[in-house]
């Protein structure tokens, strides 16, 4: 049976009432119009992480979005996220943000093409109607104008 | 395409398409710096995409984080995440 997640973030969260998750109003569903070995495939990951050369994220209700370069050598990476369960993920971002395993993917023609960029935003903010309604079309107009195929969504 | 390891959440937030993937939150692709297993998960989770037929299929490719199938990282888990509190 796999680990339950929400008892532990409700007992976290008290006294205070556990963390209302939200699904989006409309379910989404887009073909996949090419194979993986055809795609231009991202990253889009809630770790709130960045390059060290970017501006930070500010904690707890950040929407807004960073465009992190593909190429695995492109910088350090920081993560912002103030999520305790972070200090692993800091020691390697990789866990959560493959981007090295992505590229070596698309070296081996496993994967079509790297997308230009990758997506990261802050995980747990609570203003879902922007994150609806602003955030996400502004993501997927930055995805759509890349002609990104996959969006694979890592959440932290 | 979601791939997240806490099964819980993804049933309730109804991604399109999802993979889980049975590792302790916060190592979704493996333990810290093995390139090897984080490229053998990416490359399992994006093997899945072809076999989603319809919105809200959330797929279980049968990760293991222990060799051996223990499950002792669970309460090693929970204790970080009450020690996080």
């Amino acid at each position: 049976m796999p680990f339950e997640y929400l008892p532990m973030m409700a007992a976290n969260a008290a006294p205070k009432p556990p963390r209302v998750l939200v699904a989006p109003s409309q379910r989404a569903w887009c073909p996949m119009r090419k194979s993986l070995d055809a795609a231009r495939v991202a990253l889009l990951t809630s770790a709130a992480l960045r390059l060290s050369s970017q501006e930070p994220f500010i904690p707890r209700e950040d929407v807004s979005y960073r465009l992190v370069p593909s190429d695995p050598g492109a910088g350090e990476i920081i993560i912002d996220h103030h999520s305790g369960i972070g200090t692993v993920p800091k020691q390697d971002p990789e866990i959560v943000f493959p981007r090295t395993a992505l590229a070596a993917l698309v070296n081996k023609g496993v994967v079509g093409k790297l997308a230009p960029f990758h997506v990261s935003v802050m995980g747990g903010v609570r203003r879902q109607k922007e994150i609806e309604t602003e955030l996400a079309p502004a993501i997927a107009r930055e995805l759509a104008k890349a002609e990104v195929d996959l969006a694979l969504l890592v959440p932290y | 395409m979601l791939v997240g390891t806490a099964l819980d959440i993804i049933r309730q937030v109804l991604p399109p398409r999802a993979v889980f993937v049975d590792h302790p939150v916060g190592r979704t692709f493996g333990p810290p710096h093995d390139r090897e297993r984080n490229e053998a998960v990416l490359a399992r989770v994006l093997a899945e995409l072809p076999n989603f037929t319809q919105p809200g299929e959330i797929r279980d490719p049968g990760f293991e984080w222990a060799p051996n199938g223990s499950r002792e990282w669970e309460s090693e888990l929970r204790a970080e995440m009450l020690h996080d509190r």
